[in-house]
């Protein structure tokens, strides 16, 4: 096998394309859920949309956006289109439900005291909120490091490279080389996001 | 639901609003703080009315405290509550020096309790915090909406005991939502027991005592079975 | 369970058994257009001449893959490289001499009892293919020409590892990469030129693309890659059960020129036709 700097530069390619993706989602995902927990019939066509989007599977959601142009074509801006598609459905859906879900008695009691919607925002709903948006990102986090093995089909690198490579050249090893170091870093993350949980719960 | 209610809430007093559940007391108490607005008729606070009133600074004026005490539970006691303060503006001193104050008024030792979490407190131990925080801004009303209805009797007792001693320390104008004639008695200066959306009885206990209507009769019947 | 129900359960059990026979003849190919093509024009081809059944486990994921199938007999015959047999499945050293390498390839598979007919009459071999109108700017038109410059390298799966592959190539030429290869699939290698994802890719000779002049194979002027005549590699008993087998497959020997399966290549890569229709066409044209 190639040796330890394919590995390591694949391992990083795939962290890298799993970040970008995470960030894009939660970009666009957690205002739009803000949003969201203000209008309740958008909501749910809206989580409704997002959850289509889950259902594809993910080589066709690649294959589908392959001759778009600008956010489609071969490479890594197509995977990462497709991986942050994938990452938005925990983030947003967590994010709505558990905003949504606040206390009544804390929220009435929020406003009785004269909080301003934002402040309602800033200093109840989000601080309460945060360890189940956390474990969405968390759920989300796992998922894309998954499916991001996907990516080598198109273009995209990562770790799925070794493991198409093994599966073209019946090379159970090289499968494994991809397999083992995505599974870690799966694992990694789970653990740190349920620390990083633990740490703001209440 | 509610129709044809007259009334007028003198300054210093309590109020408190009897009658049995659903009739519309917890609704008549939020329509004056404006967490709901009234479809027909105007309620004036301080000779303006409700509708003028920014609703954040009629807010800032009136403590409000609720049946589960409504604490944030992400939040330590302290900053629980000195949340009004802080939302004012205080300086943060200010604020802590406020906070001691309000504990130690409602039985609460400061040092003990400043860093708890709503979590690690007993019911009756968040109802004290909830009217501490309520009392924080110093506003000049007080809203309670059954706040010691989810207490066990002996916490409740203590509860009622503790809130009289405050009122009389305290010169706040105060209304009080219940559905136990026993409590009204015991706190009230005045009793408005609502029936069929309208109120029914008027007075101060004294004058409930004597009241003769069926459903001022219906409440009193509770004492007597309760003394037997 | 009661009698009438009971008695059911067992006429469906026996129905089951009874409704799936094994298929006669199993055909497979590997996972891009061209295979997929020929497994279909092979399955066609059987059925017409013989009339058996003939099950298709065409797109498997690569040639070791397809190579064992092949040898435990999940699949009975597939379409395969002589160069590839040669240097990835028998990992011998490369040969240039076309002869040479059939006669290897059809020694080296005796001992598995599998038979190599004679070649289709194409020759898929890798084709390092540009841009042509890059090609024209900088005066590039084969691949000696091509180390004057570094290039952004697009491969499938196999061709990093495989000895007549990257390795050798770089070695013979001198080439320059701009970074790491990008791995794709296949099939979008072109698509990855078009937009200058990369810059050169290691396609095949035989690619339904290349009827374009968008793209330029670059000239292998030192005949780096041997040959890759492609031809059925038959399972020995599968032949011996059905004896007008070999001679059903030995019709479509020499049938198919460079020109033929670069066509049948673009009627699918290019016009989206369906690989068994494009194959029943080629197979009905025979007679």
């Amino acid at each position: 096998m190639n040796g330890w700097d394919e590995l390591a530069r694949l391992s990083l390619e795939h962290f890298a394309l799993v970040g970008a993706a995470l960030a894009i989602a939660l970009a666009l995902g957690l205002p739009l859920a803000v949003l969201l927990t203000r209008h309740a019939r958008a909501r749910r066509a809206t989580l409704a949309a997002v959850n289509v989007v889950q259902t594809i599977p993910s080589l066709a959601l690649f294959g589908v956006l392959l001759p778009i142009p600008l956010i489609g074509g071969v490479g890594k801006r197509s995977a990462i289109v497709v991986l942050a598609l994938y990452a938005l459905l925990p983030i947003m859906r967590n994010a709505v439900v558990a905003i949504v879900g606040v206390d009544r008695g804390v929220r009435d009691s929020a406003l009785a005291m004269g909080m301003t919607p934002r402040q309602i925002l800033r200093r109840v709903e989000i601080p309460l909120a945060l360890p189940t948006i956390l474990a969405g990102i968390r759920i989300a986090t796992v998922a894309t490091i998954g499916t991001a093995t996907i990516a080598a089909a198109i273009g995209g690198g990562g770790l799925g490279t070794y493991i198409f490579r093994g599966i073209a050249t019946a090379d159970l090893s090289t499968v494994l080389a991809g397999a083992v170091p995505a599974a870690l870093m799966a694992i990694v993350m789970d653990e740190v996001m349920e620390w990083t949980e633990r740490r703001f719960s209440y | 639901m509610l129709a044809g209610i007259d009334l007028t809430l003198e300054r210093g007093e309590t109020l408190v609003l009897l009658g049995a559940s659903g009739v519309g007391k917890t609704t008549l108490l939020r329509m004056t703080n404006r967490l709901v607005e009234p479809s027909a008729g105007e309620i004036r606070f301080d000779g303006k009315p409700l509708r003028d009133w920014d609703p954040i600074a009629l807010r800032r004026r009136m403590g409000y405290v609720i049946q589960d005490g409504g604490l944030f539970p992400h939040l330590s006691v302290a900053r629980n509550v000195g949340l009004v303060p802080e939302l004012e503006g205080w300086p943060a001193q200010r604020i802590a020096a406020r906070v001691d104050e309000l504990l130690d008024r409602v039985g609460l030792e400061p040092a003990q309790y400043r860093a708890r979490r709503p979590r690690e407190l007993s019911g009756g131990e968040k109802q004290r915090v909830g009217i501490a925080r309520a009392l924080a801004a110093d506003p000049p009303v007080l809203l309670l909406d059954e706040p010691f209805a989810a207490l066990d009797p002996v916490t409740r007792f203590e509860m009622q005991r503790q809130f009289r001693a405050l009122q009389q320390a305290l010169d706040k104008t105060v209304l009080f939502v219940t559905h136990d004639l026993r409590e009204a008695l015991a706190l009230g200066t005045r009793i408005a027991l609502l029936a069929h959306g309208r109120i029914d009885t008027l007075g101060t206990p004294r004058e409930f005592r004597a009241a003769r209507s069926a459903q001022a009769l219906a409440f009193l019947r509770t004492l007597e079975e309760q003394a037997a | 369970m009661d009698r009438a129900s009971f008695l059911v359960l067992i006429l469906c059990a026996a129905l089951a058994a009874c409704s799936a026979p094994r298929p006669a003849i199993v055909v497979g190919s590997k996972n891009f257009t061209e295979q997929v093509i020929l497994g279909e024009i092979v399955a066609a081809q059987i059925e017409r001449r013989l009339g058996v059944p003939v099950e298709r486990k065409l797109n498997l994921g690569g040639t070791l893959l397809a190579h064992e199938a092949l040898r435990s007999g999940a699949i009975d015959l597939y379409p395969e490289y002589t160069g590839t047999a040669l240097t990835q499945i028998l990992r011998r050293p490369i040969e240039r001499d076309a002869e040479t390498v059939r006669r290897a390839v059809a020694d080296g598979y005796r001992p598995w009892h599998i038979a190599w007919l004679a070649p289709l009459g194409f020759n898929d071999t890798f084709a390092m293919v540009v841009l042509a109108a890059r090609a024209r700017e900088h005066g590039v038109h084969t691949l000696s020409d091509a180390a004057r410059q570094s290039w952004k390298l697009g491969v499938g799966y196999e061709f990093t590892q495989r000895p007549d592959g990257l390795k050798g190539l770089v070695a013979t030429y001198g080439l320059r990469l701009d970074g790491d290869p990008v791995t794709m699939d296949l099939g979008l290698l072109y698509a990855a030129l078009r937009t200058n994802a990369i810059d050169m890719a290691a396609a095949n000779a035989t690619d339904g693309m290349l009827g374009r002049d968008e793209f330029l194979v670059l000239d292998d002027d030192r005949h780096y890659f041997p040959p890759y005549e492609c031809a059925i590699a038959l399972r020995d008993d599968t032949a011996q059960r059905f004896p007008g087998l070999e001679a059903a497959l030995r019709a479509l020997s020499g049938k198919i020129d460079d020109a033929a399966m670069r066509r049948m290549n673009a009627q699918v890569d290019v016009e989206h036709r369906a690989p068994a229709e494009v194959a029943r066409e080629f197979v009905q044209g025979l007679e």
